[in-house]
């Protein structure tokens, strides 16, 4: 009897197959719905989820989700929007684009969603946009923060929910070129966002009279930072700003920590989202930013937490970060703007969110927010952080230093970017 | 090149090749079931990581024990809890292995794609169960204070775990090739693998020698994730950081070589390392365009087996 032998070739084929059978899971689910469509009543106005459940937004991916249902649940008790109820669908985008693109056509095309949300990957988002713009769907980018989003990639579908780049850096970057040095060393996740948010970081930093002096690229999944550590150290720069997210920062965090090189240089971290930072909030190292906080001392944020902590009792993370808190504002002012606009049509209600202003007491933040209608971002209020050294409780793991008014954080950069199509170029969508 | 730039590049050399170590660390477990069962393990990763999150579950402060026991463990210095974590946690793993390797008996002496779609489905499962388990969230392993932290060196700061983890990396490798090599054990296995028929017909219980291949196996993938834990983080699908670079490791060093996987774990190790300072955006990239320019020179890899067509 011949016996079975493995090969070089054999591992290769096997490989392959692996490959192409981990290719497969996305197309066949897991796949979840939500039904609120009771026989005779009108017909639910039907939201694609686009969430990451796995790859390096996994963790985001699924925090975001749960602020949109959240919101979606919120509206639901109250009689849903226009007399009709809201239904939802999601599946995982997997952190890839390809992924995002196939699964927005799906929603679109096949389960007659006639809106979009969610986001956390830039490349993810683009995708998306892109299949939004064919069919004319509004889409909510609610958590990507790449600047490119709200510039050279901006959509009149498309919405913008979270600061960027250039809104952090604006609030973090010359005070620092100031009180701590003027050279400076980039580390930039390798694609959109990082790209972006780095070449933000570098126009305010040679703005403020600053001098880049290494800008090392970090490709995606990257687990082991000694290699830029060392190089870091070699340089010896005054201040270290980065732009890498999801597993990464995580990782790049731990090995910081363990260097014990947080004091110097300096640090100045783009956004951190609070699931990256929960579960290891040791290893939080430098200034960062965000756009809220839970133990924000606003009027609104315990009642909401309250709230979140009820509908999530289940879930990994005990309170609401930046990305739930995205996810649901940004699904709480669409369904607003659909009842404003008294219509489902996709250009009535673009219209609405394009001049949307949300009151800081609404918004649960320092500063009144608005929609930059010429780039389609939410211009809000950006507060700086770092670790908290004296919590007050086992989630209380920042410590604000500072917030910053929408104005003066503006991404300006973005209005001379961003071209967005005419009105009457958009395709006619309604629900 | 001058003086000063030589200076510059060796500690970019020295940390090239001691996550050569942890890459050949992690490769080792796969080696051996794909060298000495002929069976490609893509539960690898899955196991790599099971053994990172029963270390972290024995480390923690809820450990999985009764009450009184839990109690007289906590008590317990964490450097002997985390030396008698280095023998649990795996054992805890292979127990996972014996339940994977009674599944794969069936595909046996078929074609090894069977075995490969069965460890695929079961690095499936055990990536969600630990999802089911855990959740989603990240852990961190805590390590005794002895190997924690930095040293200072040449007017740089390296991480003593690093040297450490390289350090166990070597003294694994070592031990491995005593067994393999040195041992009648060692020597039954690999005859087993070269002709069952022959092995079996000596009176040797082949079925017993393969489940003791693979539960090894999975054990030293669950060393490699407890080691690796403490760098990369603990996550559901850190299985999938682990699984890739085994992967090209073996293929790099020749199917079933044991020095070859070695020797390929430590050049993957010095390009990532290397690229990873002087052309970062090529870090992870590097170690495919290696493997590519070698395949293509030398298609069975640095060390593997001449096939008949090349005689």
């Amino acid at each position: 009897m011949k016996k079975p032998e493995i090969s070089r070739r054999g591992v290769l084929k096997g490989s392959l197959m692996a490959s192409a059978l981990a290719g497969t899971g996305s197309f066949f689910g897991p796949w979840q719905e939500n039904q609120a469509w009771a026989q005779g009543a009108a017909k639910p106005i039907k939201l694609g989820l686009t969430c990451d459940a796995s790859g390096q937004y996994g963790n985001s991916g699924q925090d975001d989700l749960r602020g949109i249902q959240m919101a979606v649940d919120e509206v639901n008790a109250k009689g849903g929007v226009l007399g009709r109820k809201i239904s939802w669908i999601t599946a995982d985008t997997e952190t890839t684009p390809a992924t995002g693109s196939r699964v927005a056509e799906r929603f679109i095309t096949r389960e007659d969603c006639t809106i979009l949300i969610g986001a956390l990957h830039s490349g993810v988002a683009n995708a998306i946009t892109q299949v939004a713009n064919k069919y004319g769907v509004i889409y909510l980018n609610t958590n990507s923060s790449a600047p490119s989003e709200a510039g050279e990639n901006c959509s009149r579908v498309k919405f913008v929910w979270d600061g960027n780049g250039t809104n952090f850096s604006k609030a973090s970057v010359k005070n620092a070129v100031d009180s701590i040095g003027k050279n400076w060393m980039l580390l930039t996740n390798d694609y959109v966002w990082g790209h972006t948010t780095s070449a933000a970081t570098k126009a305010q930093v040679e703005g403020a009279g600053g001098k880049i002096i290494d800008n090392l690229l970090v490709p995606q999944n990257t687990r082991d930072f000694t290699a830029y550590l060392l190089k870091i150290q070699q340089a010896k720069p005054d201040v270290v700003a980065t732009a890498i997210g999801g597993d990464d920062i995580k990782a790049l965090r731990e090995q910081v920590a363990q260097l014990k090189l947080d004091g110097k240089p300096a640090w100045i971290n783009n956004q951190q989202d609070w699931p990256d930072v929960w579960g290891a909030p040791d290893s939080l190292f430098g200034v960062f930013g965000t756009t809220w906080y839970h133990k924000l001392a606003l009027p609104g944020v315990a009642e909401f937490v309250k709230k979140w902590q009820a509908t999530n009792k289940e879930g990994s993370i005990p309170v609401p970060g930046n990305v739930s808190y995205n996810g649901y504002m940004s699904t709480r002012e669409l369904l607003k703007a659909i009842e404003r606009a008294g219509s489902t049509n996709n250009v009535k209600i673009i219209k609405e969110l394009e001049n949307l202003k949300v009151s800081a007491t609404d918004r649960m933040q320092h500063f009144d927010a608005y929609m930059d209608p010429v780039t389609h971002q939410l211009q809000q209020t950006i507060y700086l952080a770092r670790r908290n050294t004296k919590p007050t409780d086992n989630t209380d793991h920042y410590e604000l230093i500072s917030w910053t008014e929408p104005k003066a954080a503006a991404d300006t950069d973005a209005t001379a970017k961003c071209k967005l199509i005419p009105y009457e170029q958009v395709p006619s969508v309604d629900s | 090149m001058r003086v000063c730039d030589l200076f510059d590049l060796l500690p970019h050399i020295l940390n090239g090749l001691t996550l050569g170590l942890l890459f050949a660390l992690i490769a080792l477990g796969f080696m051996l079931i794909v060298g000495l069962m002929e069976q490609i393990n893509l539960a690898h990763g899955s196991l790599f990581a099971l053994g990172a999150y029963f270390a972290m579950q024995l480390m923690g402060p809820r450990p999985p024990f009764p009450a009184d026991l839990a109690k007289a463990w906590l008590a317990l210095p964490l450097g002997w809890r985390y030396a008698a974590t280095l023998i649990l946690a795996p054992a805890a793993v292979g127990v996972v292995g014996i339940a994977i390797e009674f599944c794969m008996r069936r595909t046996y002496g078929k074609d090894p794609l069977y075995g490969l779609l069965l460890t695929f489905g079961a690095a499936m499962v055990i990536e969600e169960m630990i999802r089911l388990t855990w959740g989603t969230r990240d852990y961190v392993l805590q390590v005794p204070q002895g190997v924690s932290g930095g040293f200072l060196f040449q007017d740089l700061i390296w991480s003593t775990y690093r040297f450490y983890a390289a350090g166990i990396a070597v003294a694994i490798i070592g031990l491995v090739w005593l067994l393999i090599e040195k041992t009648s054990f060692g020597a039954t296995v690999k005859a087993g693998a070269h002709d069952s028929e022959i092995v079996r017909a000596l009176g040797i219980n082949l079925t017993r020698l393969r489940l003791l291949v693979f539960v090894f196996g999975t054990m030293l993938a669950a060393i490699a994730g407890i080691i690796v834990a403490p760098i990369w983080g603990i996550r559901p699908h850190m299985g999938v950081d682990a699984v890739i670079p085994a992967f090209l490791v073996i293929v790099l060093g020749g199917v079933g070589s044991f020095w070859g996987a070695v020797i390929a774990g430590l050049l993957v190790g010095l390009s990532v390392g290397l690229t990873g300072a002087y052309a970062s955006e090529w870090s992870l990239l590097s170690m495919y365009v290696l493997l590519v320019g070698v395949v293509t020179l030398r298609a069975r890899g640095l060390w593997g087996k001449k096939s008949v067509l090349e005689a």
